[in-house]
């Protein structure tokens, strides 16, 4: 997958830029980077993945949240969690040929339902730790159910520009 | 995990993912109660140069806005200081004590270089630091009421927790009763908060206004704060009043900085009642 590690540098600016500038609501957390973690090449073993998303969340929680670890917190079980999931939604076969997720070969169909997943596994800790049990459940729900529909409709953009080239070779 | 994977592999990956979800709690931990500490200043500081210039061009596109309102309070305080010169030598009298209580603060202006309004615990970052004179613990106020209270000082920069925040409680004089009690944001909108545990007796009428109480020592007493809204009784003991806070906080961009210049006597003073039998 040739220009992922630039993509994926760009993108987190993008994600920092979205996080510092657009306050939309207090029921709204718009998140890309667990699709960014599912585009990432699928040769990369989980002790790498897991590296990558603790330092991804701890360098935009420096420069944007304050909150030192809040991020890594919630990304670090999507890396761990992933080739498990990507066995679940597109069958343990992709992962035996040693093949990477593709657009054209796998299709909406099945990276829509991923995205939900990783989305879903990275707001779930993440809602909870923010909220430090100050709301009650369904403002929570509210935020979850939200964030998890916003973020994954932008997460889709990001998984069509992070696996663009990866579909070349199945042509 | 897929079937030909090693246990080994698995309860190293388990073992990993457990060292850094501890070091992502212990970060969390930390940067939550202490500000002091080298990481979270150097934080601030990256935060202040990366987006400092991002709210400036903002800001940009409010200035008809915040012309049009320094407009209204300019006029506003001539207004006031046209009624002072016509007070007569009693009131004079009355009005030099007003100004001596005033004086035991001192205020200073600053401009908010980055603010946070979408989190449960909201910050607020300001280009005056310690150089400026500003102290932790001062008080952040706008000319529509109280903003929050600064926790850590740098050299150039600020560092406070807004009203938006549930760890942060202010003392609240409320309505024409005056009665005293606690507010706090009530943790879903930018505009919106709870005074709690006011005796059941006292009767607050929707419209009273919402005032500081001057106890808490961080900020002077008068300060508007909003006007109550609905009020509720809580487990059949207390009264809880939904207030609708003056400051909207997705617009402020200039602040002042509240220093009651007589906190340490009154800390000390504090501390030495409670080492008292």
């Amino acid at each position: 997958m040739r220009g992922t590690g630039l993509k994926y540098i760009l993108l987190f600016l993008v994600q920092a830029a979205l996080w510092n500038y657009f306050n939309f609501s207090q029921y709204l957390t718009i998140v890309f980077l667990p699709a960014m973690l599912l585009c990432l090449p699928l040769d990369r073993g989980p002790v790498r993945l897991m590296l990558t998303a603790f330092a991804t969340g701890l360098a935009l929680d420096f420069i944007v949240t304050g909150q030192l670890g809040m991020t890594s917190l919630a990304l670090v079980p999507v890396a761990l969690l992933r080739r498990q999931l990507v066995a679940a939604v597109f069958g343990p076969e992709l992962l035996v040929r040693g093949e990477e997720l593709s657009l054209r070969r796998q299709g909406w169909q099945k990276i829509v339902p991923a995205i939900l997943l990783v989305t879903a596994l990275f707001l779930l800790p993440f809602i909870w730790v923010d909220n430090a049990g100050i709301l009650p459940f369904w403002p929570c729900a509210l935020r979850f159910v939200l964030s998890l529909l916003v973020s994954s409709a932008v997460s889709c953009l990001v998984a069509y520009v992070m696996l663009e080239e990866t579909g070349e070779r199945w042509k | 995990m897929p079937s030909g994977r090693k246990p080994a592999s698995f309860l190293v990956s388990a073992a990993i993912f457990i060292l850094l979800e501890i070091a992502a709690l212990s970060l969390l931990h930390a940067s939550s109660t202490l500000q002091n500490i080298w990481l979270n200043r150097a934080s601030h500081r990256t935060m202040a140069f990366l987006w400092g210039g991002g709210e400036t061009i903002r800001s940009h596109f409010q200035l008809e806005r915040i012309n049009q309102e320094l407009q209204q309070e300019n006029a506003s305080l001539q207004e006031r200081l046209r009624a002072y010169e016509r007070l007569g030598v009693e009131e004079e009298e009355l009005a030099r004590m007003a100004e001596r209580e005033a004086s035991g603060y001192r205020y200073t202006p600053a401009t908010v270089v980055k603010m946070s309004r979408n989190q449960m615990h909201n910050y607020i970052i300001l280009n005056k630091g310690s150089e400026d004179g500003i102290r932790p613990q001062s008080g952040i106020i706008s000319d529509r009421g109280v903003v929050g209270i600064v926790e850590a000082v740098d050299r150039h920069y600020s560092y406070g927790l807004t009203l938006m925040n549930p760890q942060m409680s202010i003392g609240a004089r409320v309505g024409r009763t005056a009665v005293i009690a606690p507010l706090s944001w009530d943790g879903r909108s930018t505009g919106g908060a709870v005074v709690r545990n006011i005796p059941p007796h006292y009767d607050i009428e929707p419209g009273d206004t919402v005032r500081t109480s001057g106890y808490s020592s961080i900020f002077p007493p008068g300060i508007p704060i909003g006007i109550t809204r609905e009020t509720r009784l809580v487990d059949g003991s207390t009264r809880q009043v939904d207030v609708r806070l003056f400051q909207d906080f997705s617009t402020v961009r200039y602040v002042t900085v509240v220093e009651n210049l007589e906190r340490s006597e009154i800390m000390a003073l504090e501390a030495k009642g409670e080492g008292r039998p």
